[in-house]
């Protein structure tokens, strides 16, 4: 064995502990890495297992084509066929809502629904309802909704329980079969399962219900397909669906091997800095500078074996007790698979990240002058300025990042451009970004001390200590910008995830706006108005506020537009009609003989601010001038937004159409409390349905919530590593440092003093990362989101920003807290002998 | 103002600070090292002690429990008339900020800061403001006007041990204690910071302690203390490198 080598292994043998150290990036990424691949396992059998929509007992499926009522009872005599179930799914008009009623059995092996609450419908006439149908459409056991399935006649159904679907949407109501084919007029039906008896062989079943279908024509005719078949495509089709989710997991966590390379190689460079005198000392005695170097990029590799051959066997672990857990807590989740091939391609994959990073380190420390051993040792990181080809490695990359920035910034899409297409606009963001981010790599050590006198500012003021961590960090500025270049990159996502999903939230707010104005609107469907007791009743309720009435005209033409929607709804009062998104002049000037128009209604009939607008309605004409023009829709879907006077000239009758309210108070209790005010209001009348806009909006929170929680989940990875880096990076500076830190002991610091600023400079490489971070990501951000043309408003969520920057630097701060204290207990006699 | 008279004066009455029976066992059970053998020894003010003795006679184990860097197993150490052994790890953080000062064999600069701002660490620490006569005469007389805005790195190692120097005596400490000091500087370097210290000495009243093992670098100082075996074994006045060299041959000898 190479006598170098021997005697760094010797030294990984007196402290094992240190080579961990070295390779926790690597240790990290390899457990993250392996980590998911045994989650999307575990995801894969445990949903492939339970999660098809189709029952266990379904033998064969008729769908597709023309099926009927008689078709169904045919099946049904046919010898072998124990039992079917129907799939029928009719949509009803209930007051000015939309009630789905589907059949099913309610109970057997075929049923997708169970029981909650009463009983499953029996007789016709009678339906279940799912438990948000309930809160919703006020539909509790016992009451009756009179429906209009399409059929134009009004029939009462009497609804006598609650079940538990598959998903529930809020207007899903469940009967058998048979009541439902019974509300409509053709009789078909979408699908029939069908359960043939135990130890019959389906086969000839099938042939006879072909032969059923054999005087059809081709486009009539029904597909059979075995039950088998049916759920193993659903299963696959959730399976790739899984495998979609895991491309995207995967891309982040290859973000996270790149960052834990990164990391890496900051730590061999600390770690053989360190050495740097016995380097130089078997140099001295005659090893060669080939020799040296190889010596150190096998250590490097083994570093890389070690750690992740650790990151398999914790993932492994994990991947056994999460599960484990999971089931303890009532989830149904399988254990995954003890993957070799994974498992040896993670330790390959640490090994070479390993190699790579330890490469550069090698090289400059293999470069050692032999004269280096008799010299006394210098600190790492000391050397503050960058080479020439380094200034170019990081120029380059820069200006080509500047270029293809510039490029899409002066091609980026006009309001509603036609043939526009973003996606190699995005593409170029994001190259235009790792070109960015390659250049920061090189020219980091330039950047930390501009960055430093800034943000070191505050710190300076501290006093001593703080001055001391500033200049701490700050002359070492290599090292520094190696590990905040790691936070950066986390900074840098967290940052864009975080403008991208606040501009998306503000685009949305703009289009709710018109959309859902309020909590809830009162209508009583097409023509026919609400009586003034109702208006009075609800605005005399404690838990509703804004009771905003209003009139709306649907008949009028504007231009050569007929049927286009006017209302005198009154913007003012309605404080969420702020957002509305006004392309041109503003809602507050509407006053009598003027009007807002919306946008799609300005563009189809090319009306502009100042112009005037024609509106017909029943024989009168009325002449308004445009004063606003809006983005897209107006409230209430209407064309035009006009004063209750110019409506009335318009032919508008007295009564109110609708009403819009807000629950006075927030959160789930006080709305369900302000829905219950509403129907109160309506006076036990169904004709006057509520509709519950505030669901739109919480659907969208709740959608862009999720979208958010998931990709800051996925940058926490990228997060996590560079949080591991600092800490490691400070544990090993902390080590290479014992002699300064007992200096600064002898002439009088404290142990919290010493403490303190070391846990500062730590947190002060994450308030560098940080920074770059943002500097980076908010631009970058808004160059994406400009790029993809959805029209967005520029939204930076500040306070968020603040909070991600915050706890992004507690996070390196806590990460410098053990090194710091492991520092500060060092006795300073102990500190001066080290060599 | 020169006090070239020697009186022996005892310990206890003009000592800036002193060591009494002081016991400092390393390890335990058979392994156990005595570096301190009950030593009793006073270091008068306004002089510039040397104590010197063969390798493993304690001589560093006793500067470093004199300064509050190491606690005593037993015995005590009189700083200004207080003792220092029983003190809390906050009090001694205090007392070296701000009642002794060192300079170091390796000069221990902080790589990063700037020499000024090195000079000035002891009093930044304490919250102090330098004294702004006391930090121009010192810079004047350790030659080091001109060179304040350098980084260690940039200097040459007696250009460092002065600044270093002038770091340990800008807070006006009570004592110095000075480890080695020549150690790593060339003959002609290490004459200077010698000179410098024996000056600071007389001229300024500072009260030095210099554990050194170069008869030539004890010449340097007013008085002698020898150790062996973590015991005291004699003292000299006025020392030469005769008289010095002498000594140390005697202990050896004896040993």
């Amino acid at each position: 064995m190479n006598p170098i080598l021997r005697t760094q292994l010797a030294g990984v043998a007196r402290r094992p502990a240190r080579m961990l150290l070295t390779g926790l990036a690597v240790l990290v990424a390899s457990f993250v890495v392996y980590a998911t691949v045994l989650a999307q396992q575990i995801t894969q059998r445990s949903i492939v297992d339970g999660l098809s929509g189709t029952p266990e007992a379904v033998d064969l499926v008729i769908r597709q084509g023309s099926i009927d009522d008689r078709h169904l009872a045919a099946i049904n005599a046919i010898p072998g066929v124990s039992r079917t179930s129907a799939q029928t799914e009719i949509g009803a008009q209930l007051g000015g809502q939309y009630l789905n009623i589907s059949g099913d059995p309610g109970s057997g092996p075929l049923a997708l629904v169970s029981v909650t609450e009463g009983r499953y419908p029996s007789a016709a006439g009678e339906i279940a309802v799912t438990p948000r149908t309930v809160q919703l459409l006020g539909l509790k056991v016992g009451s009756t909704a009179s429906v209009d399935p399409g059929t134009g006649k009004k029939v009462a159904l009497r609804v006598v329980g609650v079940v538990k679907p598959p998903v529930d949407f809020g207007n899903d109501a469940y009967a058998p079969a048979s009541t439902v084919l019974a509300l409509t007029v053709d009789h078909f039906v979408q699908g029939i399962y069908v359960d043939v008896d135990a130890g019959t062989d389906a086969g000839p079943v099938r042939d006879r219900i072909e032969a059923l279908f054999a005087g059809a024509k081709d486009e009539d005719r029904p597909e059979v397909v075995t039950g088998a078949d049916v759920r193993l495509a659903e299963a696959r089709d959730a399976a790739s669906q899984i495998d979609q989710v895991f491309a995207v997991v995967g891309m982040f966590v290859g973000i996270a091997v790149a960052a834990a390379g990164l990391i890496a190689a900051s730590t061999f460079r600390i770690v053989f800095a360190q050495r740097m005198r016995q380097l130089a000392l078997l140099r001295a005695i005659g090893a060669g500078r080939s020799a040296t170097f190889r010596a150190l990029a096998t250590e490097g590799a083994l570093t890389g074996l070690a750690t992740g051959a650790v990151g398999v066997a914790v993932g492994q672990g994990a991947g056994f007790a999460v599960p484990a857990l999971l089931r303890g807590i009532g989830w149904n989740v399988l254990n995954p698979g003890i993957p070799v091939l994974w498992a040896v391609g993670t330790i390959l994959l640490a090994v070479v990240i390993s190699v790579v990073a330890v490469l550069a380190p090698a090289v400059s420390a293999a470069r050692v002058a032999p004269l280096e051993a008799l010299r006394t040792a210098a600190g790492t990181g000391a050397r503050t300025g960058i080479g020439v080809p380094r200034w170019i490695a990081g120029l380059l990359p820069l200006a080509a990042a500047l270029a293809l920035a510039g490029y899409v910034y002066t091609n980026l899409p006009g309001l509603d451009e036609r043939d526009y297409d973003p996606q190699m606009m995005l593409l170029a963001v994001v190259a235009s970004g790792a070109l960015a981010f390659a250049a920061l790599i090189a020219l980091g050590p330039v950047l930390v001390r501009p960055v430093l006198a800034v943000t070191g500012w505050p710190l300076r003021r501290l006093g001593p200590v703080g001055r001391l961590a500033v200049g701490g960090v700050g002359g070492s500025a290599r090292r520094a910008a190696a590990v905040s270049v790691v936070v950066a990159l986390g900074v840098t996502l967290v940052a864009g995830v975080l403008v991208g999903g606040a501009s998306i939230r503000a685009l949305g707010d703009r289009e709710l706006a018109a959309a859902a104005p309020t909590d809830f609107e009162m209508t009583g469907g097409d023509g026919s108005t609400l009586p003034e007791e109702i208006v009075t009743r609800a605005k005399a309720s404690g838990e509703l506020t804004r009771v905003t009435p209003y009139r709306r005209l649907t008949s009028a033409k504007i231009a050569q537009f007929e049927g286009t929607a006017v209302t005198d709804l009154d913007v003012r009062a309605l404080p969420r009609l702020r957002d509305l998104d006004v392309r041109s002049g503003s809602v507050d000037e509407l006053k009598p003989g003027t009007a807002v128009v919306a946008g799609y209604l300005a563009e189809m009939a090319g009306l502009r601010l100042g112009d005037t607008v024609r509106v017909e309605n029943q024989g009168r004409t009325v002449s308004l001038q445009v004063v606003a023009v809006l983005g897209d829709d107006a409230p209430l879907h209407a064309g035009l937004l006009v004063v209750p006077a110019d409506l009335t000239a318009m032919g508008a009758g007295g009564g109110w159409s609708g009403m819009l309210a807000d629950a006075a108070r927030d959160g789930a209790s006080a709305r369900t409390e302000a829905l219950r005010a509403m129907r109160a209001a309506a006076g036990g009348k169904t004709e006057f349905s509520v509709v519950v806009l505030a669901d739109q909006r919480d659907a969208l929170d709740a959608e862009l919530a999720t979208l958010l929680g998931i990709a800051l989940g996925l940058i926490g990875l990228t997060v996590l590593i560079a949080v591991v880096g600092v800490g490691a990076t400070t544990a090993l500076s902390v080590v290479e440092r014992v002699r300064e830190s007992g200096l600064l002991r002898a002439i009088g610091m404290s142990r919290a003093g010493l403490r303190t600023m070391l846990t500062l400079e730590s947190a002060l490489y994450g308030v560098i990362g940080a920074v770059l971070g943002l500097l980076l990501g908010v631009p970058y951000a808004w160059l994406a989101l400009r790029a993809t043309g959805a029209n967005a408003p520029l939204a930076v969520p500040v306070w968020q920003l603040a909070g991600a920057f915050l706890i992004l630097v507690v996070l390196t701060a806590l990460a410098g807290v053990l090194p710091a204290r492991r520092a500060a207990r060092v006795s300073p006699v102990n500190a001066l002998g080290t060599d | 103002m020169q006090t070239q008279s020697s009186p022996p004066v005892g310990h206890d009455a003009l000592a800036a600070v002193a060591a009494v029976d002081l016991v400092k066992v390393y390890g335990a059970g058979d392994t156990a090292v005595r570096a301190l053998d009950g030593v009793t020894v006073g270091f008068e003010r306004a002089r510039f002690t040397a104590i010197m003795g063969p390798s493993g006679s304690g001589k560093s184990t006793l500067m470093h429990c004199l300064a509050g860097l190491d606690t005593a197993t037993s015995g005590q150490v009189l700083l200004g008339g207080a003792d220092l052994t029983k003190q809390s790890d906050k009090v001694l953080t205090k007392v070296r900020r701000e009642r002794i000062g060192f300079v170091f064999q390796s000069f221990n600069l902080l790589p990063q800061l700037t020499a000024l701002r090195n000079i000035t660490l002891p009093l930044d620490l304490a919250g102090r403001r330098p004294d702004a006569e006391l930090l121009d005469r010192l810079v004047t007389t350790l030659g080091l006007a001109g060179r304040l805005g350098h980084l260690p790195s940039e200097l040459s190692g007696g250009q460092q041990q002065r600044v270093a120097l002038a770091r340990a005596l800008v807070s006006r400490p009570e004592v110095l204690f000075a480890d080695e000091p020549t150690g790593n500087l060339d003959s002609r370097s290490g004459a200077e910071v010698l000179g410098l210290l024996r000056d600071s000495a007389r001229n300024l009243g500072q009260t030095i302690v210099m554990v050194t093992h170069d008869p030539g670098a004890a010449a340097y100082a007013d008085r002698v203390v020898l150790l062996a075996d973590g015991r005291l074994a004699g003292e000299i006045y006025q020392p030469d490198i005769t008289s010095v060299t002498d000594a140390l041959q005697k202990l050896a000898a004896g040993r």
